[in-house]
């Protein structure tokens, strides 16, 4: 009995400690990750599990050479971070994340998509 | 952390009013930096069972139980019951406290049963390399002697000091046409386990210093999903992290009289990875007739602190400069 007490005031303690909160997770993207899309994509868009913070999120999108292809700012909006691309040619492309979400936590991932020939 | 109390190295947690009260000091106090988990750049190192992940944390095991069958002829039936509170003091130092409770009921009908000794675990990160998802943690473990129930033969009389060396690695780094291979990583610990007494006088026996090590090597659902490839797979298996951990224990001096031979086991199993705790289920396999007959089971439930409340558990205790945001990419 003693152990009980003890294991379910800690268990009540911890979740009586605030609201719950968790990790900004990568919920899914567009182009998907790893995907191979046909036609060039004019965006990335990507979608966390939580809200994240605009001042301190930021995405890059480069090519195979290491050169930039985004464009523009990136326009956060809750869970959603999205930014342009310029024209992209058949190639492999790489995505680099990093959010800061609204509990406080820094995340960061980054993923490749391809873009095929016609 | 884990776990057996035959070899002391019990996952154990406030089963007793001091630490009961000292858990509950560390979480009150004030706070002010917020940081996370096992979080090393992209990669996720969740809590493991047996061994301990390479981080320090904001975190609780509640709890750990194991059923399994001893390693006495003829075997007995052995159920653990433990806990495990983990907080930062500072950004990188972390305090950790646990303990268990145990019965064993031999073959005869014999019960024994209670706590085993309380154990203390202090440790500092040395590293977390998020470009190449490593971690690296020191820390020493101390088996509070005369803290659990000595003459059921589940706490000793005499304390051990365990200095620990963790590490966990990434293999996000492997090449494209490694891919499917990338949501890998490994994670391990060597400490060399010292008793405070080398003898015990009435019972003869020399108590063995012995190397406590262990690794796992772990598959994050996760990770193929938000690093390699989205599989659409359904969500439930997105969050799944299997696993196969181990931990040995060798007597290596002052083994005189005992059998000099190396215990532990190997523990398949798969964790669950929810946003604010996990769950972990794995298989008890002993490698030999001395760590055990049969296979045996441990289940966990874990609590991330730090993402269930992290303006109060999830800061360490004393901090610097509040978290910056990170810098542009």
């Amino acid at each position: 009995m003693r152990i009980l007490i003890i294991l379910v005031s800690l268990l009540l303690m911890a979740l009586g400690a605030g609201a719950a909160c968790a990790h900004a997770f990568l919920d899914h993207a567009n182009p998907a990750v790893g995907s191979t899309v046909q036609r060039a994509p004019r965006d990335v868009a990507l979608s966390f599990t939580l809200n994240i913070d605009a001042a301190s999120s930021n995405v890059q999108v480069t090519d195979s050479s290491g050169a930039r292809v985004d464009e523009g700012k990136a326009q956060i909006s809750g869970n959603t971070m999205r930014i342009g691309l310029k024209a992209l040619k058949p190639g492999s492309y790489r995505v680099r994340w990093r959010v800061l979400s609204v509990d406080g936590h820094n995340a960061e991932g980054s993923f490749g998509f391809t873009v095929g020939g016609s | 952390m884990l776990k057996h109390r035959w070899f002391v190295r019990a996952l154990r947690l406030c089963a007793r009013p001091r630490a009961f009260a000292l858990a509950l000091l560390f979480a009150l106090l004030p706070f002010s930096e917020a940081f996370a988990h096992c979080f090393v750049g992209p990669r996720f190192f969740p809590a493991t069972l047996v061994i301990d992940d390479p981080c320090v944390a904001d975190e609780m095991a509640l709890p750990t139980i194991d059923w399994l069958k001893t390693g006495t002829t003829p075997p007995g039936s052995e159920w653990d019951i433990s806990g495990e509170f983990d907080r930062r003091i500072t950004e990188d130092l972390g305090f950790g406290i646990s303990d268990l409770w145990s019965q064993i009921r031999t073959p005869g009908g014999r019960v024994v049963q209670g706590f085993g000794d309380l154990e203390t675990t202090l440790q500092y990160q040395l590293l977390r390399d998020a470009s190449h998802e490593t971690a690296m943690l020191v820390g020493l473990i101390v088996d509070w002697g005369g803290t659990g129930n000595v003459n059921a033969g589940i706490g000793t009389a005499y304390s051990m000091l365990t200095p620990t060396y963790y590490f966990g690695q990434g293999l996000g780094g492997l090449p494209d046409d490694l891919e499917f291979a990338r949501p890998l990583a490994i994670t391990g610990q060597i400490g060399y386990q010292i008793p405070t007494t080398s003898y015990v006088a009435s019972q003869g026996t020399y108590i063995p210093q012995v190397i406590v090590y262990g690794a796992s090597l772990q598959y994050s659902m996760p990770y193929l999903k938000s690093e390699v490839k989205d599989l659409q797979l359904p969500d439930f298996f997105n969050h799944l992290i299997p696993i196969v951990e181990t931990q040995f224990f060798t007597p290596v001096a002052n083994n005189f009289g005992n059998p000099s031979i190396t215990t532990g086991t190997i523990n398949p199993g798969v964790i669950y990875v929810g946003s604010t705790y996990q769950i972990g289920l794995e298989a008890i396999i002993p490698v030999n007739g001395a760590s055990g007959s049969g296979i045996g089971v441990l289940g966990q439930f874990h609590l991330y602190l730090d993402d269930m409340s992290p303006k109060t558990f999830g800061q360490p205790l004393i901090s610097g400069a509040s978290s910056p945001a990170k810098p542009p990419l």
